[in-house]
């Protein structure tokens, strides 16, 4: 009776609820959790909260009064080199922050996740890659985007091999030219016999694409590229990316501000974290992938006649969750800190806009003179990525299922 | 295993070839050519005279063509002229700039490591004590602090604040580089530990910034390592045969629990050498970052390719060198 008693007395839990109750035990996550909260209610409300308005300086005469004033009861935080108040500033930028974090986490988890979920299911198994023109194969044309693949993959074929081939005569033409009007040297000679190396292979294989066909593992590409990713100086590529969108004045710089609109700036900042955040994200869901493709319920799927795409995204994406949302909200925190740091160098969001970071770097200018400018930025930076950080170790404790209450 | 190196070796060529189209074509693409300087700080500059520059700079040809004379000449160690210090870019980035880099990142990899692994055995081993909660409170805050931030503090707490109120206290320098040669050593002009004494001091503050983030992550990676390996059977074992606990702790448990670490320290440093871009900003120590920076400014193109091409190799030569001295510590992994 009494077993009876206390299971009737037990509701019956959902994984999130159970979740929950583990993760209300983790005290700091869930003060981070309220932190969080706040930061994202006062990036809502700015424009009510905010006393002042974060771009507005003061007008009249005897201007230098009002500049770097230290706290007081109208400027709770002081104001800067402009007269304009920090407190506003600080609150404006929270808006920027969080939408820059919450963005650029999400979008590279979702590219992240599609990758490496690719990339782990089709590992071992080439798929069609290429199938020349002439080729004799079962099928050559089904379905049809491959078929259409099919055809665009010979224009890339024999459009790389024009270039390759205009790109050797560039480089050796000159040399050659010269061989002929009778000057022989080594390097002319090197050059002929370069040429004809380079040429003899384009045309080999431009034999070869007639006929052939080649099948090509998508793990081994997108490890190859995440590998090569990874070899790329991350944060100097950070800054010269955004010093080449960010330009007004060169076809690229033109080509995003198009794309991006009024608000340029930030989605420049939110591609270019995206674009070199998503590989952390590729890497745990592929191992976790090629795990779990093994596993019965996936053979169980494939002998129900599910398709690929099926089982890739409703049988194995659901069951990397947990590590995926650990992995996200820590990197929320990450994007955070790059922008913060790009704003800093001035690579990243442009005054008079303000950001944490790029009011960080006039106040390194005016240490002496006003510190207190440094602070309050340099704090919420602090406290923000703090925030998600244990946020991201509560998540982990209350999502990893070996932990039970 | 040595025929496991030769193709990683070997892999590392398309590898780096690659990254270093990639960085080339980014650069390449720039707004603005490095003429557009000249044409400021000149305006009765001719066209035919820009013309002509441009053609000696090789501006006239497409991107490509650029690429591959850039590096058949990178491959003989000629990394081009640099416009801004009217000087060969790879003797900037690899005489000058890359040795004091290496004193900075290598100073603060030393100091992270020698906190990070005693401290974070000592965390390990009283787990759940006050000492432990607090040592993961500091990891916690030490890898959320942005590096700008910090070197701005300490900048202002030991250049400015304590000096100014505290008599005795030294004041820190806000310029982090010695004016003291080498060279001056070998002269007599000063002594041996003048020199020494002068680059530690004013090293100290940028050191302690640039470590504290490796230190505060890799304290916790030292903690979760050995506390794993201390919950293992074999460590069981070893206590119930009633070794003392010094000997199964450094002996049996510490060696294996560094094994994860080795990789962490071999995949991070290449982060540290790219990271102290920000670093040599904030105190101005004119090393390999803050070049790169100052070459994006300048348009000094050169000077940063030769830069991130150096960044490129370090980093996936410290992969393998990761990769390698996993094999050789853990006598489990065999590369094949």
């Amino acid at each position: 009776m009494a077993a009876v008693a206390t299971a009737s007395k037990q509701k019956p839990q959902s994984t999130w609820a159970l979740a929950w109750r583990r993760f209300r035990k983790h005290k700091a996550a869930m003060v981070s959790l309220g932190v969080v909260i706040t930061l994202i209610l006062m990036a809502i409300f700015a424009p009510w909260i905010a006393p002042h308005s974060p771009t507005a300086q003061p007008t009249g005469e005897n201007l230098a009064d009002y500049y770097f004033q230290g706290p007081s009861r109208e400027h709770w935080l002081g104001t800067d080199e402009l007269g304009r108040d920090v407190l506003s500033r600080i609150i404006y930028g929270a808006r920027i922050s969080l939408l820059v974090g919450f963005v650029a986490a999400f979008a590279a988890a979702l590219l992240g996740t599609t990758l490496g979920v690719i990339a782990g299911y089709f590992s071992g198994r080439p798929l069609r890659f290429y199938v020349g023109p002439f080729a004799k194969v079962a099928g050559g044309w089904k379905p049809w985007p491959f078929a259409l693949w099919r055809v665009v993959s010979w224009v890339l074929l024999y459009g790389l091999l024009f270039l390759a081939a205009d790109l050797a005569w560039e480089l050796s033409g000159a040399n050659i030219q010269a061989l002929f009007s009778g000057t022989l040297t080594l390097n002319n000679v090197l050059s002929l016999l370069g040429l004809a190396l380079v040429w003899g292979l384009i045309l080999f294989i431009a034999g070869w694409g007639l006929f052939g066909q080649g099948k090509i593992d998508l793990d081994v590409i997108i490890s190859r590229f995440m590998d090569f990713m990874l070899t790329i100086p991350e944060l100097p590529l950070l800054l010269v990316l955004s010093a080449l969108l960010r330009d007004t004045q060169g076809a690229v710089g033109q080509w995003a501000q198009n794309v991006f609109g009024e608000s340029a700036s930030v989605f420049i900042i939110i591609t270019i974290i995206v674009l070199f955040g998503w590989i952390g994200t590729g890497r745990l869901i592929r191992g976790a992938v090629l795990s779990l493709r093994e596993q019965d319920f996936t053979t169980a799927a494939q002998a129900l006649g599910a398709g690929d795409a099926r089982i890739m995204f409703r049988h194995l994406v659901p069951n990397t969750l947990a590590p995926l949302i650990v992995n996200a909200t820590l990197a929320i925190g990450g994007a955070i800190l790059t922008e913060a740091a790009l704003s800093f160098l001035g690579f990243g969001i442009q005054p008079p806009v303000a950001t944490w970071g790029n009011m960080l770097t006039k106040a390194q200018e005016y240490i002496f003179t006003a510190p207190w400018l440094a602070l309050a930025p340099g704090f919420m930076i602090f406290l923000t990525v703090l925030a998600f950080n244990y946020l991201g170790d509560g998540l982990r404790d209350a999502l990893d299922p070996r932990s039970r209450l | 295993m040595f025929a496991y190196t030769v193709r990683r070796l070997l892999q590392m060529i398309p590898l780096l070839f690659a990254a270093s189209v990639v960085i080339f074509t980014l650069l390449a693409l720039q707004p603005g050519d490095p003429l557009d300087e000249l044409r400021q700080q000149n305006p009765r500059i001719t066209a035919e005279q820009l013309e002509q520059l441009r053609r000696a700079y090789g501006l006239d040809q497409p991107v490509y063509v650029r690429y591959f004379k850039w590096l058949g000449r990178a491959i003989q160690g000629d990394f081009g002229q640099s416009r801004t210090y009217a000087s060969p870019a790879g003797q900037i980035i690899f005489g000058q700039r890359l040795p004091r880099t290496l004193i900075l990142s290598g100073a603060a990899l030393t100091l992270a490591l020698l906190v990070a692994i005693p401290v974070g055995i000592f965390s390990a081993v009283r787990q759940y004590s006050r000492a432990d909660y607090l040592i993961t409170f500091f990891s916690f805050v030490g890898f959320s602090m942005p590096i700008f931030f910090l070197g701005i503090l300490l900048l202002f707490v030991f250049a400015v604040w304590l000096p100014e109120r505290v008599p005795w206290f030294p004041k820190f320098p806000v310029q982090s580089i010695s004016d003291f040669q080498w060279s001056q050593v070998l002269s007599g002009e000063i002594t041996f530990f003048q020199f020494i004494g002068d680059w530690a001091f004013k090293l100290v503050l940028p050191v302690l910034a640039l470590s504290t983030i490796q230190m505060a992550s890799w304290t916790r990676y030292m903690r979760a390592s050995l506390l794993e390996v201390l919950n293992q059977d074999y460590v069981r074992t070893a206590r119930a045969k009633g070794l003392n606990e010094r000997i199964v702790l450094y002996k049996h448990a510490l060696r294996n629990a560094l094994i994860p670490i080795v990789t962490l320290v071999g995949l991070a440093i290449p982060g540290v050498f790219g990271g102290a871009v920000i670093t040599e900003t904030i105190f101005s120590y004119p090393g390999m970052g803050r070049a790169i920076f100052d070459s994006l400014v300048e348009k000094d193109y050169n000077v940063a390719m030769a830069a991130l091409a150096f960044l490129a190799l370090l980093t996936a030569t410290f992969n393998l060198l990761a990769d390698l001295m996993y094999a050789v510590v853990d006598p489990r992994i065999r590369y094949s």
